[in-house]
């Protein structure tokens, strides 16, 4: 499960004084074997400490508690894998991402109003079973082109005008993109819940005695698939490898032909993109509503302090094993609690593995 | 022969005072005496800008040197508040009732920040600016969901009403202990910010290994750096509970609280310390004014925000603090030496 060349972390700062590539290599020096192996330590607790976890839930809470973090564990998966995107393509850690989420919810929620309203008066099978799936596609339309007006209209004038201080600059920008986002949504469409109890109304599945409704697994499918899809167009086609040679070195990609707005770009909306599918398919337990981002936004920042700044697969996996924390959390301490655990948990994580569980050597994107 | 002039000028340019400072400072002090101000209503967006400001100081300590932006800082600032509140309680609602005075409440409340603040910044060492302030976001998080889960000593998402820091309903007296604070805040921070302490600072938020590898300590200075911010964050947390008498863990420990802060700072000019103060004042007019001319449309100023610091980021990163620097040294030198975009 490595996907060889991206690694996330390992980023050569463009920097236009060129003070920070000598330090660059230091860094690397300490990812050293011993280190490795430390890592790899860390990162088998933890899947260890999660299976237990798993199983502590399951007796507890019963199979459907488990199958239902398996669910959460898909979402934070792919929230995640666009976060570490951005990340490590672009240089920007994405305090949007949340928004993007928020934005795929409503425009979920408004296509599939009308199909919903439409096929009560006109029933169709056919129909019923498809119509959830133009939501989801709009909202992955609208995410792609959300994103890359927000990459066109922000980070491409910051990145033109100066690379100083950048990482922190982005993050700042992102932040107030953030609150356009929100509270324009707020003004525009109030502070009311949108949802819809179900997108399918078909029976719940049985599966090991437990009752799954069809809409959660169809997330979990679509999240898995679309890991896939995207892993597999990073791996295997040329745009792919462009995308992973710029988060690599961006000079060197430049050198070799690559169109570095293009990627950055695509980049972008793509992963804004899949934030909003997952808001999509995940609409009837999210209701769409303002601020609904802000909790997929922590968990996937979550995931992606965790398991370090390092692999797109390190991402995944840290899903799952922050969505197992946030059951048991849920399960133990009720729903309350599920801010403060996962952070006293990460808290002790970043004091004994302080790059995350499956950090490279390098300690993230260097700054300035 | 004792060069008074000069002394005094020497000591106004320690304690971050230029002549503009002095008569800003003195017009600022008497504002309330002066018609339109005198009202009450507006007395009171006075004390809010008064004590944004010193909000805006406390958080450019962080964020304009070390170049961590502190995202938990509006936490930090609530368990200043709550501390002082629950110290000071004497009414039955909760069980604690300890009736201390709000001051020594305030002071024992910026202590325990102070000391959040030096726990987050241990945390918070091994990590590169950016994933710092992911942390204490995450920080920030914990601290509100704490706060909220508690609901027996803090009364949670309820609202916890504590008691008044004087006797009066008057908003002067609290304007003048505002601007004392943010005077003392804005004085300390400077003294050590224009010491070695400040190079350091700098240092680190600008190289934090070539920093390192001259010699400069991280641990020491970013946890002091940290400690302090987080102490005067804590003080005013307790001025807030004692002024406004109304707290609810959303309502002072959200994060858009400290991107409220964080607006101001940075569209004042980070690292100038003295921009956030220019821009809070009329920031908060504006927004009071937008407010009560504009009911239909909530959060709109939260827009404005956004788009301010989107603009300032792109366009200027040195703020307005930055624009005016750049106005002197264009009178008096004719752009000899631009300064640098970087925000250094």
């Amino acid at each position: 499960m490595n996907l060889k060349g991206i690694k996330m972390g390992d980023i050569r700062k463009e920097n236009s004084t060129g003070h920070d590539m000598l330090f660059t290599g230091n860094m690397r020096i300490k990812s050293s074997k011993i280190t490795r192996f430390k890592k790899n330590t860390a990162a088998w607790v933890a899947i260890v400490v999660t299976l237990g976890i798993a199983i502590v839930v399951g007796f507890a809470g019963g199979i459907s508690q488990v199958f239902n973090a398996i669910i959460a564990g898909g979402m934070w998966a792919l929230l995640a894998m666009g976060l570490a995107i951005i990340l490590g393509v672009m240089n920007v850690p994405n305090f949007a991402h949340g928004e993007s989420f928020m934005v795929g919810s409503y425009v979920a929620y408004f296509v599939f109003t009308p199909i919903h309203n439409y096929l009560t008066e006109h029933p169709s099978r056919f129909m019923s079973a498809v119509g959830p799936f133009i939501g989801f596609i709009m909202a992955f339309i609208a995410g792609f082109v959300l994103g890359s007006l927000i990459e066109r209209l922000v980070f491409h004038p910051l990145r033109k005008r100066t690379k100083a201080r950048w990482v922190m600059n982005a993050f700042l920008l992102t932040v107030g993109i953030s609150f356009i986002l929100s509270y324009g949504t707020n003004l525009i469409l109030g502070p009311n819940f949108r949802g819809i109890p179900r997108y399918w109304d078909v029976k719940p599945l049985i599966i090991l005695g437990a009752h799954m409704p069809v809409d959660r697994i169809v997330a979990f499918l679509l999240a898995m698939i679309s890991i896939s899809v995207f892993w597999y167009f990073l791996k295997k086609t040329k745009t792919g490898r462009a995308i992973r040679a710029v988060s690599q070195d961006e000079i060197g990609a430049e050198l070799v032909g690559i169109n570095i707005d293009f990627i950055h770009t695509l980049t972008f909306g793509l992963a804004t993109a899949l934030a909003a599918l997952a808001g999509a398919s995940l609409l009837f337990m999210f209701q769409a509503y303002p601020t609904v981002g802000l909790k997929p936004l922590y968990f996937a920042w979550f995931v992606v302090m965790l398991v370090g700044f390092g692999n797109v697969s390190g991402a995944i996996v840290g899903g799952f094993i922050v969505a197992f924390l946030q059951t048991a959390t849920q399960q133990f301490m009720g729903i309350a609690w599920e801010d403060v655990i996962p952070t006293l948990v990460m808290m002790f994580i970043l004091i004994v593995a302080p790059s995350g569980i499956f950090g490279t050597g390098v300690r993230g994107i260097q700054e300035q | 022969m004792f060069d008074f002039k000069n002394n005094l000028k020497d000591l106004l340019s320690k304690t971050g005072f230029s002549t503009a400072g002095i008569i800003a400072l003195v017009v600022l002090l008497i504002l309330p005496f002066i018609p339109p101000f005198n009202n009450e209503y507006i007395l009171r967006w006075l004390v809010v800008g008064a004590f944004l400001a010193a909000e805006a100081v406390a958080f450019d300590l962080t964020a304009g040197f070390i170049n961590v932006v502190n995202f938990g800082f509006a936490a930090i600032l609530g368990l200043g508040a709550y501390t002082s509140a629950i110290l000071t309680n004497t009414s039955p609602v909760i069980p604690v009732q300890v009736g201390l005075s709000p001051w020594l409440g305030m002071l024992i409340g910026g202590i325990i920040a102070g000391f959040a603040g030096f726990i987050l910044g241990f945390l918070t060492l091994r990590l590169r600016g950016i994933y710092a302030a992911i942390m204490a976001w995450f920080v920030g998080i914990a601290l509100l969901g704490i706060v909220r889960n508690i609901p027996k000593y803090t009364r949670g998402s309820l609202g916890y009403s504590p008691v008044g820091l004087l006797e009066t309903t008057s908003n002067r007296p609290y304007f003048y202990i505002a601007i004392l604070l943010l005077l003392v805040i804005y004085i300390v921070s400077k003294i050590i910010v224009s010491s070695k302490y400040g190079l350091a600072f700098k240092a680190l938020g600008q190289n934090f290994d070539a920093a390192r590898a001259s010699g400069v300590n991280p641990t020491l200075y970013r946890v002091f750096n940290f400690t302090l911010s987080s102490f005067f964050a804590g003080i005013l947390g307790g001025f807030y509970a004692h002024y406004f008498r109304s707290l609810t863990p959303k309502a002072v420990m959200h994060t858009s609280k400290t991107v409220e802060v964080l607006a101001i700072a940075f569209i004042g000019g980070r690292g100038s310390l003295w921009g956030g103060i220019l821009v809070a004042f009329p920031f908060v007019f504006f927004i009071e004014y937008l407010r009560s001319a504009l009911p239909s449309l909530p959060g709109l100023h939260m827009i404005i925000y956004g788009i301010l610091m989107i603009l300032v980021m792109i366009f200027y990163p040195n703020g307005v603090a930055g624009l005016i620097k750049w106005m002197k040294t264009g009178i008096s030198r004719k752009k000899k030496y631009p300064i640098s975009l970087s925000g250094s």
